[in-house]
């Protein structure tokens, strides 16, 4: 079965990459005027991390992210190869997964995305003089590689932009799954007694965990007797009654029962027009009926002491 | 806003079926179907939106619109897909068959909780299933 992944559409893939040059205009064209700027960007590259460093230094903000002398050091020469890169005239590939694993690194560092962006900026920032004072381009080969440059730098940024949204999404769907999971707790009522209150459709992706918590609790609490309570359960179709009933089964085979509880007449109009029968099945339309059956067949007997 | 009174949905992932019973939800409470209309329609929303997820090895999509008759309300829904449809119709509506392992309960559970249930399919081409239900116009 094909389960559609929410967060595939945030990360780009190659291809998309390509598309997203052409959305750009980034062409042939602009990797040679890049590729032109090569040879002084690689001369100018020490200036240009220490520049870069100085004034990110300059910020608490940022400055707490370069750590020690150390990890200094490895982060310049990261982005001394990050810098040169931009003009390698090679945008294949290999730059595209470079790019995307940069952008994961930050992200994973907790490094703001705005941080992230506004370096972009220094680096134009930094750029614009040493393609417009340098005498070998012209005013026209000048303007291009400026061109070319913003584009390259607009299709990182995008990538990282990429990244950090996939990351998010994928702590919404971690959270998502932990909220699945708490929504169908497993809990000692009483002596020999659990409660599952399910609310919300029972459908597969949930099922499987809720049977395990299920079983697992009876065997834990060493209890006789469950209730299954779908008060919050807005319609069963055929596929629940089922996972239901699975359930039921694999409690029997522990040696103890089910009963559900909280049947609602509608739910049980539908699941006689579904053709569902569930005579064999312990039901009471609340909780606290379903309990007092549990607590008649542990033969325990509660008293209303203010009527001794 | 104006309450919506048709629309369609994908059915890609199992996650659709539950948006496809969210939407229908919406619609026949907001059309003034009562508690237990709604209940029937939605079940058998979701029987059909997941049999084309399940059953028809392909995506599909559902389709719906309120209905206005003199003193009547009414919902027609169609699921359709491109997948490899069903080869005896008849068959598919008995109790009990499946090709899947399932319960096989499906079709003639929509069948009886709805006020009609057309099919449509082609092997190898799909499946169309249309349904209506009315009801007392509040
Ligand atoms: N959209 C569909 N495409 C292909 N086959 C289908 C489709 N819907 C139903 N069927 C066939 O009809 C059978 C009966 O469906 P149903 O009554 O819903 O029971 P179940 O889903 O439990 O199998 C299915 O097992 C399947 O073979
Ligand atoms: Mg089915």
């Amino acid at each position: 079965m094909n389960h559609s992944h929410s967060n595939s559409k945030y990360i780009s893939n190659f291809n998309s990459w390509a598309e997203q040059k052409r959305f750009v205009n980034f062409t042939d064209e602009d990797a040679a005027l890049l590729q032109k700027l090569h040879p002084f960007a690689v001369d100018y590259a020490d200036v240009f991390v220490e520049k870069l460093y100085e004034h990110l230094q300059k910020f608490p903000d940022t400055k707490r992210f370069l750590g020690d002398e150390k990890m200094l050091m490895r982060l310049k020469l990261a982005q001394k190869a990050y810098f040169m890169d931009l003009t390698s005239g090679d945008y294949g590939e290999g730059y595209f997964k470079s790019r995307i694993k940069v952008g994961i690194a930050h992200q994973r560092i907790g490094l703001p995305p705005r941080i992230y962006m506004s370096t972009y900026c220094y680096y134009m920032q930094l750029m614009i003089p040493q393609i417009y004072s340098n005498p070998t381009f012209d005013v026209e080969t000048a303007n291009g590689i400026f061109s070319a440059l913003h584009k390259i730098i607009n299709l990182d940024q995008e990538l990282a932009i990429s990244a950090y949204i996939h990351a998010t999404d994928e702590v919404i769907s971690r959270q998502t799954e932990e909220i699945l999971e708490m929504s169908t707790p497993v809990i000692q009522i009483w002596e020999g007694v659990v409660a599952a209150p399910i609310i919300g459709m029972l459908d597969s992706g949930r099922t499987q965990q809720f049977m395990e918590r299920l079983l697992e609790t009876i065997v834990q609490t060493n209890s006789p007797v469950a209730l299954i309570d779908i008060t919050g359960v807005p319609q069963i179709d055929t596929a629940t009654a089922q996972h239901l009933i699975d359930t039921i089964n694999a409690v029997k085979l522990l040696g103890s029962q089910v009963i559900i509880t909280g049947v609602r007449p509608v739910i049980a109009q539908t699941l006689v027009h579904l053709g569902i029968d569930l005579s064999g099945i312990i039901t009471r339309p609340t909780m606290a009926l379903g309990l007092k059956v549990a607590l008649d067949k542990l033969s325990i007997k509660v008293v209303d002491v203010s009527k001794e | 806003m104006a309450n919506q009174e048709a629309g369609e949905n994908p059915i890609k992932s199992e996650g659709d079926i539950v948006t496809c019973r969210k939407l229908i939800r919406n619609a026949a409470v907001a059309a003034g179907f009562g508690m237990t209309d709604v209940t029937r329609i939605v079940t058998a929303v979701s029987e059909l939106a997941r049999n084309v997820y399940v059953h028809s090895g392909s995506d599909g999509v559902m389709r719906w619109e309120i209905l206005h008759q003199p003193g009547q309300i009414g919902i027609h829904l169609e699921f359709e897909d491109y997948g490899k449809g069903i080869p005896d119709v008849d068959q598919a509506m008995e109790v009990g068959f499946t090709t899947a392992g399932t319960m096989g309960m499906g079709l003639s559970g929509v069948k009886r909780l709805m006020d009609d249930i057309n099919i449509k399919s082609e092997v190898g081409v799909g499946t169309t299933i249309t349904v209506e239900k009315w009801g007392r116009a509040k």
